[in-house]
């Protein structure tokens, strides 16, 4: 890491500040804080970061207002902390632009794994055209999945599903979100469509379907595939 | 039931209207028939002969004295020897009686008609107001009845509004204290009547002054309903608005009053349940109160203890490698251990506070189970966890974190109960309408007689491992509940504890949408 990566924390908690500062520092980020909205807001514009760690309670504003700010010109992946645990309030932070979401308490592993695969992903937003995950590759334009070089039979919408969330990998992707892009605006109440296809493809390309390791589910919000 | 009723209801009105007030109509009634019957008596007098008249007349009273009043009797049995005297009794057509046995055969049958008919009448009515107290005695047994096998504010108005419907035929509305002394602002479920503000209004006043108002009393008369006080023995219990299609009769005055008090009884044992139920939930809240604090305090106090322990001795103290790693496990222990107890406190009291709303969607059962078990990855570790679904199970119409939850405390629960390297098994499969959840341990189990207490709060098993609040269990049950389920605890045969829960759900095949994709 010639020139560190620089991540801005946004949280009013000055050990939660400390603790990640520490954390990420030891491992090779270079660290800003904010302890406000209002600051952060400043450091992010003057900084440009290549990562924000964001707090929804904070002080001065709620985070999901900086978050919507933030994503005005931001296009950087931001992580969302808080303590906010309900289904409801990750996938409004989700549905306004985040691109993870950690409840605390955190494990600090999960976090820089997080990290890790947040920044891995921005670098690969003009992607490859084939996507390759251990024994299986995901060729976008010609349409075709392939598992131990074989070609894996799939309808185009379980294809459409796969591609979408295997271009997010390791980014949580809502309900909402991916029955709109799979299904269109009219489906996005009908998760029963997202059930049956995601059971369909994990039968498909997982080892174990009843262990999946690509297709993971994040507990009522929406599939983060895994890597 | 209700035909019965309308016969008594017709008795009482009768009974009012032509036993002791016989209004005009019935004068006019008896007038006609007597001279109907004179005429009849005139055209054969020549046959009969005028003595016989006398008989049919005397006759003709005492039937009459059957159906009507003392009035309209009177009024025949004068009639009739004024007419007999006048057109019969010789010299025709003159009131002049020429015979002396003529006179003393008038007086005679002047006094005959006048003491049958008023004894005739009396012994009727006295026969028909007995038959009126047995019918009200019945009416009141019955509303007794119906009072005493119903509870809950709600059922009582059920039943006094048919009641009274029934009995008297009758809307009413009613409207209850508070537990402020005061009306409430709102009518009773149930009530028959519909009432404008400005009728709660006059309610108000006459609940503040315990007295009846309105319609038939003394204040408040231009209102279009009568407001009476249900007054129980220590309180006013509220006040029940009637309305009367026509003037109240006073002779059924006793009656409606008896049936007043009956109903203001009710309520206001109804409102002194209440009382108590609330003097013991408030007491059982001060001894929950203080079971949490002396549990959550303990709980609170070790895994704090040992963090500030161990890093503690980590900052000042130079320990081997090895020492020190054991030391940063026991503090990962204790943080593990402080942030389950509050996961389940804050659960604990949503589940209390009631704020636990059910968000169902559509869920592949698989997903529930899986994340359940992901999250107790490390704990499951030394057991051997067998899990089996129903193969082809449908989608299941459940709330996510809800179920993930019962899971997760469940399974949790059998780690914490079973040997170390035992069985964990975990079922589950849909019935009839219900999602089946299945968990068994290989624990020693509850011990019989604790059996129904496992899901109270703060229950916690003889042979329970340092750490744990008793919550768990609890928590399982109020979230199997938020979502209108049931769950029990069994021992199982070999040993070991078993849950079964039942979750009513919607379900969708999963084979159906298949065919929908190109």
């Amino acid at each position: 890491m010639a020139n560190a990566d620089k991540i801005l924390i946004i949280d009013d908690e000055v050990q939660i500040r400390r603790l990640l500062e520490i954390t990420l520092s030891a491992n090779g980020y270079k660290i800003s804080e904010a302890a406000t909205g209002k600051e952060g807001l400043m450091l992010a514009a003057s900084i440009q970061p290549v990562l924000i760690i964001l707090d929804l309670g904070l002080p001065d504003s709620d985070g999901i207002e900086i978050l919507i700010k933030l994503r005005g010109w931001y296009n950087k992946p931001i992580i969302v902390l808080s303590v906010r645990n309900s289904e409801e309030d990750i996938v409004k932070a989700l549905d306004n632009g985040a691109n993870d979401y950690l409840t605390k308490p955190f494990r600090t592993g999960e976090l820089l794994a997080r990290i890790r695969v947040a920044i891995r992903q921005d670098e690969n937003l003009l992607s490859k055209p084939i996507l390759e995950f251990g024994s299986l590759t995901i060729d976008i334009s010609n349409h075709i999945a392939r598992k131990d070089n074989e070609i894996i039979k799939l309808t185009s919408t379980e294809f459409s599903l796969l591609a979408l969330l295997a271009k997010n990998e390791g980014r949580v992707l809502t309900h909402q979100f991916i029955l709109k892009e799979v299904w269109g605006i009219n489906y996005v109440e009908q998760t029963q469509y997202l059930r049956v296809f995601i059971a369909q493809l994990r039968k498909k390309i997982e080892e174990d379907p009843s262990k999946p390791k690509l297709l993971i589910t994040e507990s009522g919000i929406g599939y983060r595939f895994g890597d | 039931m209700y035909t019965k009723g309308s016969k008594v209801n017709s008795l009482i009105t009768r009974k009012s209207t032509s036993l002791f007030k016989s209004n005009i109509r019935q004068y006019i009634i008896v007038l006609a028939i007597v001279i109907v019957s004179s005429l009849i008596c005139y055209s054969i007098k020549d046959v009969i002969g005028y003595r016989s008249v006398s008989f049919a007349l005397l006759f003709l009273v005492s039937i009459l004295a059957i159906f009507f009043g003392t009035g309209p009797i009177l009024l025949a049995a004068t009639l009739c020897a004024i007419i007999w005297d006048f057109f019969f009794i010789p010299p025709h057509f003159a009131l002049h009686i020429e015979n002396p046995e003529d006179v003393l055969m008038l007086v005679m049958f002047f006094t005959i008609a006048l003491l049958n008919g008023v004894l005739t009448s009396r012994i009727i009515s006295q026969e028909k107001e007995a038959r009126i107290r047995e019918e009200r005695t019945h009416a009141l047994y019955q509303l007794t009845k119906d009072l005493s096998i119903n509870s809950g504010y709600d059922e009582v108005t059920k039943v006094v509004v048919a009641n009274v419907s029934k009995f008297f035929r009758l809307d009413i509305a009613i409207i209850l204290k508070n537990d402020q002394n005061q009306l409430n602002n709102w009518i009773q479920p149930h009530s028959s009547l519909k009432l404008t503000e400005e009728d709660i209004k006059v309610a108000n006043w006459a609940f503040e002054h315990s007295e009846k108002t309105g319609k038939y009393t003394d204040s408040n008369t231009v209102n279009s309903y009568t407001y009476y006080p249900l007054l129980g023995i220590s309180a006013n219990m509220g006040m029940m608005i009637v309305k009367h299609n026509s003037d109240p009769k006073e002779t059924e005055e006793q009656f409606w009053e008896a049936f007043l008090s009956q109903i203001s009884g009710k309520y206001e044992r109804e409102f002194l349940l209440d009382v108590t139920k609330k003097i013991y939930l408030l007491s059982e809240s001060e001894k929950l109160y203080k079971t949490l604090f002396n549990s959550i305090s303990h709980e609170l106090r070790i895994p704090v203890t040992t963090i500030m322990g161990a890093s503690d001795t980590l900052i000042n103290q130079n320990y081997p490698d090895e020492i020190r790693k054991k030391l940063y496990s026991e503090i990962n222990i204790a943080t593990i251990r402080l942030n389950r107890l509050i996961e389940n406190l804050l659960n604990m009291s949503r589940l209390e506070s009631g704020r636990i709303t059910p968000h169902p969607d559509w869920y592949d059962v698989h997903d529930i189970v899986n994340s359940a078990i992901e999250s107790l990855n490390q704990e499951l570790q030394p057991f051997k966890l067998y899990v089996t679904i129903q193969p082809d199970i449908p989608l299941v119409h459940l709330d996510f974190g809800l179920t993930e939850q019962i899971l997760h405390n469940l399974l949790l629960n059998a780690t914490q109960y079973s040997p170390i390297g035992s069985d964990i098994r975990l079922e589950i499969f849909f019935n009839n309408g219900f999602l089946k959840i299945q968990v068994m341990d290989s624990g020693k189990g509850f011990p019989e007689s604790e059996l129904h207490f496992v899901f109270e709060k703060f229950y916690r098993g003889k042979d329970s491992k340092a750490g744990g609040t008793g919550l768990g269990l609890s928590i399982v049950k109020g979230f199997v509940e938020a979502q209108k389920g049931k769950i029990i605890a069994e021992n199982l045969l070999d040993g070991g504890a078993k849950f079964i829960i039942d979750l009513p759900t919607e379900i969708l095949d999963m084979n159906s949408y298949r065919k929908t994709d190109d």
